[in-house]
């Protein structure tokens, strides 16, 4: 079974941002939750080879304004 | 879902048999945190490297300007794995912030005996481990950058 390592960097935000495995490969457009704040993930790209099962991607995310996105 | 399985999904076992993974197992001892607990204290001698199974922690380090967060780890993961290959003190804080985090532990004597006496696990482990610090450094250089 395949396992995606990623490295998720948010972009105007003191998010320090965060390395974990996922299932799935991340795509644009995804929403991750880092420390209950939600991110959109604007951009993907294959960080290093994938080796065995192991695939290594690199999601640059943004803040989701959460009040602008309820109040739509 | 056995222990041993759950290892199979960590990149630093990743090219490990079966047996291989069972001798990992062996050597693994479980240990559960709750938010705020520090695992790792920057500076301080380690000698144990942790595996990261469930749950999330934060690594920080202390600067002139106070303490700033690095990066936040999840599942599969491992932290403290420096104070294993160099020796050297801790070089970041590492804290629980999900509850539960679950890792597993590796100590230093446990994970040196079982690279000699079994060389294929000790080039498969050291190359993972290799590849683990590249991964981490091609995460900050991108951080750093944006």
């Amino acid at each position: 079974m395949a396992t995606y390592k990623v490295s998720f960097v948010i972009v105007g935000s003191d998010q320090p941002g965060a390395i974990f495995s996922m299932r799935n490969a991340p795509r644009v457009g995804d929403t991750v939750k880092l420390d209950n704040d939600l991110f959109e993930v604007t951009e993907v790209f294959e960080l290093m080879p994938p080796r065995g099962d192991f695939h290594y991607y690199h999601a640059t995310c943004r803040m989701i304004d959460i009040e602008k996105t309820s109040t739509k | 879902m056995s222990f041993k399985n759950n290892l199979q999904d960590v990149e630093l076992f990743n090219g490990l048999t079966s047996v291989e993974l069972a001798e990992i197992s062996h050597i693994c001892h479980e240990k559960i945190f709750k938010p705020g607990d520090t695992i790792a204290f920057q500076g301080a001698q380690g000698d144990e490297m942790y595996i990261i199974t469930e749950g999330f922690v934060q690594v920080s380090i202390r600067q002139i300007s106070g303490e700033r967060i690095i990066v936040n780890l999840g599942a599969g993961q491992i932290f403290g794995e420096m104070a294993l290959v160099d020796k050297g003190p801790r070089s970041a804080t590492v804290k629980a912030i999900s509850d539960p985090t679950v890792v597993q532990i590796i100590h230093a004597n446990d994970f040196d005996q079982i690279c000699t006496q079994n060389n294929h696990i000790g080039y498969i482990v050291m190359r993972n481990l290799a590849s683990d610090i590249s991964f981490k450094l091609r995460h900050r250089n991108l951080s750093e950058a944006g």
